[in-house]
């Protein structure tokens, strides 16, 4: 029974990063229609922000922590001007190849600057664990759970409860009515990258400590993420949410209950079980349904 | 001064005039109609009004201010409003949220000022009982009375109105042509409206534009269009004029 909490935590914990991914993945989607396969190489940017704030600056904490969620946040701000402006004339297909060759340029970027020796980033909460019905939980994990709790607490507040969050939820629906609206489009669908780069840089951060800091990071976190948003449906955030849970579940039950060589093809299969007896997922509306 | 002005507008859609040469006064408070056929170019006349579309030649001015190339968004922000003929609310939007995004442009306010203000709108448009709602559990006309609703929590100097009576029944249209008239009594709003339904539009209207293939034919009093020949022969028929009298 302990080893089966330990493992539902350190499930949750994972999946909750998954979950941060899938979100930002789908608030991008929803607002511009973009499916982008930088995602992945987001978090891994995150992760080497801290790399640089907390490891190689040797900032304290807070200050390593909020000056690279600075860095995502202006990063997020760069890709908008320097990739969606100058693309979203063109077709979808052509801004989705666009973060294509954005994901290879930063994954090269991060190669360059940081080289291909992983590095570790610490936990402010190293090393400290609780005992929870006779398992032992590393404090890591109980902490990256109880931070996606608040940000997605945070998320809903923002889109259910402020101004700027119903207008990001108009813009997505119908960009030419918001326009009509006096919305300033651009400023809200810049906030929708910016928001999905810090996102990331906290998926980064969390998920630091967990694996190894390494440029090829961002491929398989983006897979998962794009496996959490099908099976809880594609632009939806409780989807997402359930998602990236229940594939960080899935990944760390069955690599302890079936076979570690098996742990994603479980979840990918799962995947492939949704798109051909559910493509919309748990939570998702079928294409037709939208608009 | 003229609450909105279009000089001399043409557009063209590769080898298709849509608009030649049209001018349109609207005067401070004033309700105005465009009226034709189907495919005359009111829609078009609309969208290049509210910037979704570039004239190729011509000037339009709110307030005396040139608007031509400006932004949709400052347009609205200038006090111009628009609903559309189809009605586009947002339909995975609350009532109270789909009048809360046209409210949003007065930045000033509060989150819960906001929320009040729009609150508000909603009351003055009978629909308090659903604004909570969500906007596609509403019947058809009541969707269309958010719509209007949300235009006008942008609070407009000018409203341009495309079809809002397409699609309601004769109960409905009546209720819209007296909310339209109390509104316009209570804000001191000019209103541009394209309609087909002759009855709402010379019960509102104090002057008519007509157009035709992308041209206007026709302006004046609503007496005067009834009686205008051109206008007869183009879009309201030999009969209308023996039906009015």
């Amino acid at each position: 029974m302990a080893d089966f909490v330990q493992l539902i935590i350190n499930g949750l914990a994972i999946g909750s990063v998954y979950a941060l991914a899938a979100i930002g993945f789908v608030i991008v989607y929803s607002a511009t229609g973009v499916v982008n396969f930088a995602a992945g190489q987001f978090v891994m940017f995150g992760t080497f922000a801290g790399v640089a704030t907390l490891v190689n600056a040797q900032l304290p904490w807070p200050f390593a922590y909020g000056a690279a969620l600075l860095i995502m946040a202006l990063f997020g701000a760069l890709f908008f001007v320097s990739v969606y402006l100058p693309l979203r004339r063109g077709s979808i297909v052509t801004i989705i190849i666009g973060t294509v060759a954005v994901s290879i340029t930063m994954q090269n970027a991060a190669l360059l600057s940081f080289g291909s020796w992983p590095f570790r980033l610490p936990s402010p909460v190293e090393d400290s664990a609780v005992s929870l019905g006779g398992a032992i939980i590393s404090l890591h994990a109980l902490a990256v759970v109880a931070v996606t709790a608040v940000m997605v607490a945070g998320l809903w507040l923002l889109f259910n409860r402020t101004s700027v969050g119903v207008g990001m939820r108009a813009v997505a629906q119908d960009v030419q009515a918001a326009r009509l609206m006096g919305l300033k489009v651009n400023r809200l669908l810049a906030f929708s990258w910016i928001l999905a780069a810090v996102l990331a840089g906290v998926a980064g951060l969390m998920l630091g400590p967990m694996w190894f800091a390494d440029v090829n990071m961002g491929d398989p976190i983006a897979l998962k993420a794009f496996a959490a948003t099908i099976i809880g449906g594609f632009g939806s955030l409780p989807g997402a949410i359930v998602g990236g849970l229940f594939v960080g579940l899935s990944e760390v039950l069955g690599a302890s209950y079936v076979s570690s060589a098996y742990k994603d093809l479980i979840s990918f299969g799962i995947m492939i079980a949704f798109l051909l007896v559910r493509p919309q997922g748990v939570f998702g509306e079928k294409i037709q349904d939208r608009g | 001064m003229n609450a909105l002005e279009a000089r001399g507008i043409h557009k063209r859609y590769g080898g298709l005039a849509a608009l030649a040469d049209v001018d349109l006064t609207v005067k401070n408070g004033q309700f105005v109609a465009v009226i034709g056929p189907n495919g005359a170019g009111k829609s078009t006349l609309l969208n290049v009004l509210t910037g979704l579309a570039m004239p190729d030649e011509g000037q339009v001015l709110l307030a005396g201010q040139a608007i031509t190339r400006m932004a949709t968004n400052k347009r609205i922000r200038a006090g111009l409003g628009r609903t559309f003929q189809h009605g586009r609310v947002f339909a995975r939007l609350s009532v109270l949220e789909n009048v809360m995004t046209g409210a949003a442009i007065r930045g000033r306010l509060s989150e819960s000022d906001l929320r009040d203000f729009s609150m508000e709108i909603i009351e003055q448009m009978g629909l308090a009982d659903v604004a909570h709602e969500a906007i596609m559990s509403l019947s058809y006309g009541r969707r269309r009375m958010v719509e209007l609703s949300r235009a006008l929590a942008c609070r407009p100097h000018v409203l341009l109105l495309d079809e809002p009576a397409a699609g309601l029944n004769s109960g409905e249209v009546d209720q819209l042509i007296d909310r339209l008239a109390e509104l316009r009594a209570m804000h001191g709003l000019a209103v541009v409206l394209i309609e087909h339904n002759m009855g709402m539009v010379m019960r509102l209207a104090e002057r008519i534009f007509v157009l035709n293939f992308g041209c206007k034919i026709a302006e004046g009093t609503p007496a005067e269009i009834q009686a205008d020949p051109a206008v007869l022969s183009a879009y309201l028929g030999e009969g209308y004029a023996h039906a009015v009298v």
